[in-house]
C-alpha cells in the first residue's frame, strides 16, 4: 500500500471545507484519476499527497509513514519519492529543456556526473531528443508539458502526481500526454492524475475516484469499467 | 547545513541571480550604502559626542580650601588624610602663593602687579583633589569637608549635577538613533530584497516541491544578501573614511577647541565594524523576506 488516507477532513482557516472525511488507499503501480468539477477537493487532496496542505483531522501515510505527524525538517525527504506535474508546467523560462531538468535533480544532491546521463535519459523517454537546448518559450504546449514530465521522473520517484497535466492542452496532445503517462505507469510507477476531461478518462480502464463537495461520491476500479 | 561540494552551485547561483536581476542588486546596494553612510555618521558622532562628554567630565574637580592657621605638618596631615578616602585619583597642592599667580596671569599685564594693590595676600592654600569617578565627586567633597581644617570645598556644586543629565540623555539619545537608523536599515533592506525574491517565487516553489532543504534554497539568497550588503557598506565606508579625515584636518585648524576623534585603532575598527554590519544587514534581510516563501 503506497497511500493511505484516513476520516480526512480539511477546513481551510477562511471556513471553506474542502474535504470532508475522506477515506482512500491506492496501491503501488496503480494508475488513479482523481475527478469531479472545480472545488470539489481535487487539489486539495492532491497537495495532502505532497504536504503543502495538512489536513484539519485525520491521518494520512505515504509508504507507511505519517504525513501529519512528519517534522518539517523530513518534509524534503518525503517529496523525493515523489514526482508533481502541473496543470501551468511550471518551467523555468530562463532554462533550457536540459538545465530544467537537470536543476530538479541538482536541488535534490544527485551526484554531477549522474545528472548528464540521467537527464538524456527522460528526455529521450518523454521524446524530446533534439529540443535539450530550446528554452520553455520556444516549445509548444504539448512539449512543455513533457519536459515538465521529465523533470517529475528523473529522480525515479515511487509516486507521480499530476494536477490536471491535460488542462491546458488540446485533445490530441492530451491524448498524448496520456499515452506518456500510461508508459510510465507501465514501467511501475504509481500515477495519481487529478482531471475533470471525462472524454479522456472514459476510455482509459483505469480506476476512477469522483470527488463531490470534499467527499466521495463513487470509487470505481478499471475492471468494473470493462 | 552546507555541504562542501554545492558551494560553487550556491556561488555561482548568487552571482547569476545578481547579474540577471542587476536593477534591483543597484537599488539593494544604494539602499544599503545610505544606510550604512547614515549609521557609521551616527556612531562618529556618537564617539565623538562620548569623547567630549569624557573630557569634560574628567575636568571635574575639587578645591578644597585650608584655615589660614595651620602649620606645615598640619597641611601634610590634611593631605594624608585626603588621600586615604575611597575614589581619589590625585591630591595636589596650590599654595597661596601660586594661586595669587595664577590669578595674575589672567590679567594677563606684567606691569600690573595684583600683589601690590592688594598688600596682604587674601587667597587660602588649596588642594586640588581629583576622583577617580567624576560621578562621585559629590560624596567625596563631602568627604574632603568633613576633614578638620578644611573650611570650605568648591566643585562646582549644581554644574556638575547638571552636566551629568546632560550626558547621560546626549548617550542614551544617540544610542536609541543608532538603533532606530538600525531597525529602519534592516526594513528597507528587506524590502528590497523581498522583491528579488518574489521575482523568483516560482522558483523557490518548485525547489521546495521536488525535495529540497529550505537550507540548500536559502544559501544562494544568503551569498546574494552578504555580497550586496558587503558592496554597499565598502562603498559607505570609503565615503565614510574620506569625509571624516578631511572633516578631521579642516576642524584641526579652525575649531582647534572641539577635538575629534581621530586615533586610526578606534576609525578602523569602527570602519571593519561597518563592513561586518553591512554583510549582517544583508543576512537579515534576506532571513525576514525568504522565510515566508520556503513555508510551502
Amino acid at each position: 500500500m503506497l497511500v493511505q488516507f484516513y476520516n480526512v477532513s480539511k477546513v481551510y482557516p477562511n471556513g471553506v471545507k474542502a474535504l470532508d472525511d475522506i477515506s482512500l488507499k491506492i496501491d503501488r503501480g496503480e494508475f488513479i484519476f482523481l475527478m469531479g468539477s472545480s472545488g470539489a477537493g481535487k487539489s486539495t487532496l492532491v497537495k495532502m499527497l505532497f504536504r503543502e496542505e495538512v489536513p484539519t483531522r485525520g491521518q494520512i501515510f505515504v509508504a507507511s509513514r505519517s504525513v501529519v505527524r512528519m517534522k518539517r525538517s523530513e518534509v524534503p525527504q518525503l517529496r523525493r519519492n515523489m514526482g508533481v506535474v502541473f496543470q501551468d508546467f511550471k518551467l523555468l523560462e530562463n532554462k533550457t529543456v536540459t538545465e530544467n531538468i537537470a536543476f530538479a535533480m541538482k536541488v535534490v544532491g544527485t551526484k554531477n556526473k549522474e545528472i548528464g546521463p540521467r537527464t538524456a535519459e527522460v528526455i529521450q523517454m518523454v521524446g524530446l531528443k533534439g529540443k535539450e537546448d530550446s528554452f520553455p518559450g520556444q516549445l509548444s504546449g504539448g512539449e512543455q508539458q513533457r519536459v515538465g514530465i521529465a523533470r517529475a521522473i528523473a529522480n525515479r520517484p515511487l509516486l507521480l502526481i499530476a494536477d490536471e497535466p491535460t488542462g491546458n492542452l488540446d485533445l490530441d496532445t492530451a491524448q498524448e500526454i496520456m499515452e506518456l503517462l500510461y508508459d510510465i505507469n507501465r514501467k511501475g510507477t504509481t500515477v495519481v492524475m487529478a482531471t475533470h476531461a471525462r472524454e479522456l478518462v472514459k476510455t482509459a480502464g483505469k480506476r476512477i475516484l469522483t470527488l463531490e463537495a470534499g467527499r466521495v461520491l463513487s470509487d470505481v476500479s478499471g475492471q468494473e469499467l470493462l | 547545513m552546507m555541504k562542501f561540494k554545492n558551494l560553487g552551485y550556491f556561488f555561482r547561483e548568487a552571482l547569476k541571480s545578481l547579474s540577471r536581476n542587476s536593477l534591483l542588486s543597484i537599488a539593494t546596494i544604494s539602499t544599503m550604502t545610505i544606510c550604512i553612510m547614515l549609521l557609521g555618521a551616527a556612531v562618529l558622532m556618537t564617539i565623538n559626542t562620548g569623547n567630549f562628554m569624557n573630557r569634560l567630565e574628567s575636568d571635574i574637580e575639587i578645591v578644597a580650601f585650608l584655615d589660614n592657621s595651620l602649620s606645615k605638618s598640619e597641611m601634610s596631615d590634611i593631605k594624608d588624610e585626603i588621600e586615604k578616602l575611597d575614589g581619589v585619583e590625585s591630591v595636589a597642592f596650590v599654595s597661596k602663593q601660586e594661586a595669587l599667580e595664577n590669578v595674575q596671569k589672567k590679567f594677563n599685564d606684567a606691569d600690573y602687579d595684583l600683589g601690590k594693590t592688594l598688600g596682604k595676600n587674601p587667597l587660602p592654600d588649596t588642594y586640588t583633589v581629583k576622583a577617580e569617578n567624576p560621578k562621585e565627586v559629590a560624596a567625596l567633597a563631602q568627604n574632603v569637608k568633613a576633614i578638620p581644617g578644611v573650611y570650605k570645598v568648591n566643585y562646582g556644586q549644581g554644574v556638575v549635577e547638571r552636566l551629568f543629565q546632560v550626558t547621560k540623555w546626549v548617550r542614551i539619545i544617540s544610542i536609541g538613533f543608532i538603533v532606530l537608523l538600525a531597525m529602519g536599515a534592516v526594513f528597507l533592506i528587506a524590502t528590497t530584497i523581498r522583491l528579488a525574491i518574489f521575482a523568483r517565487r516560482k522558483e523557490i516553489y518548485l525547489m521546495k516541491l521536488i525535495g529540497s532543504t529550505d537550507w540548500f534554497v536559502r544559501w544562494p539568497f544568503f551569498i546574494e544578501g552578504i555580497m550586496l550588503g558587503l558592496v554597499g557598506a565598502a562603498i559607505s565606508v570609503g565615503l565614510l573614511a574620506v569625509g571624516y579625515s578631511a572633516l578631521v584636518s579642516s576642524m584641526q585648524t579652525a575649531l582647534f577647541f572641539i577635538p575629534l576623534v581621530n586615533q586610526q585603532n578606534i576609525l578602523i575598527s569602527l570602519y571593519l565594524g561597518l563592513l561586518a554590519t553591512g554583510a549582517f544587514l544583508g543576512i537579515m534581510g534576506t532571513f525576514i523576506s525568504l522565510n515566508r516563501f520556503l513555508d510551502v
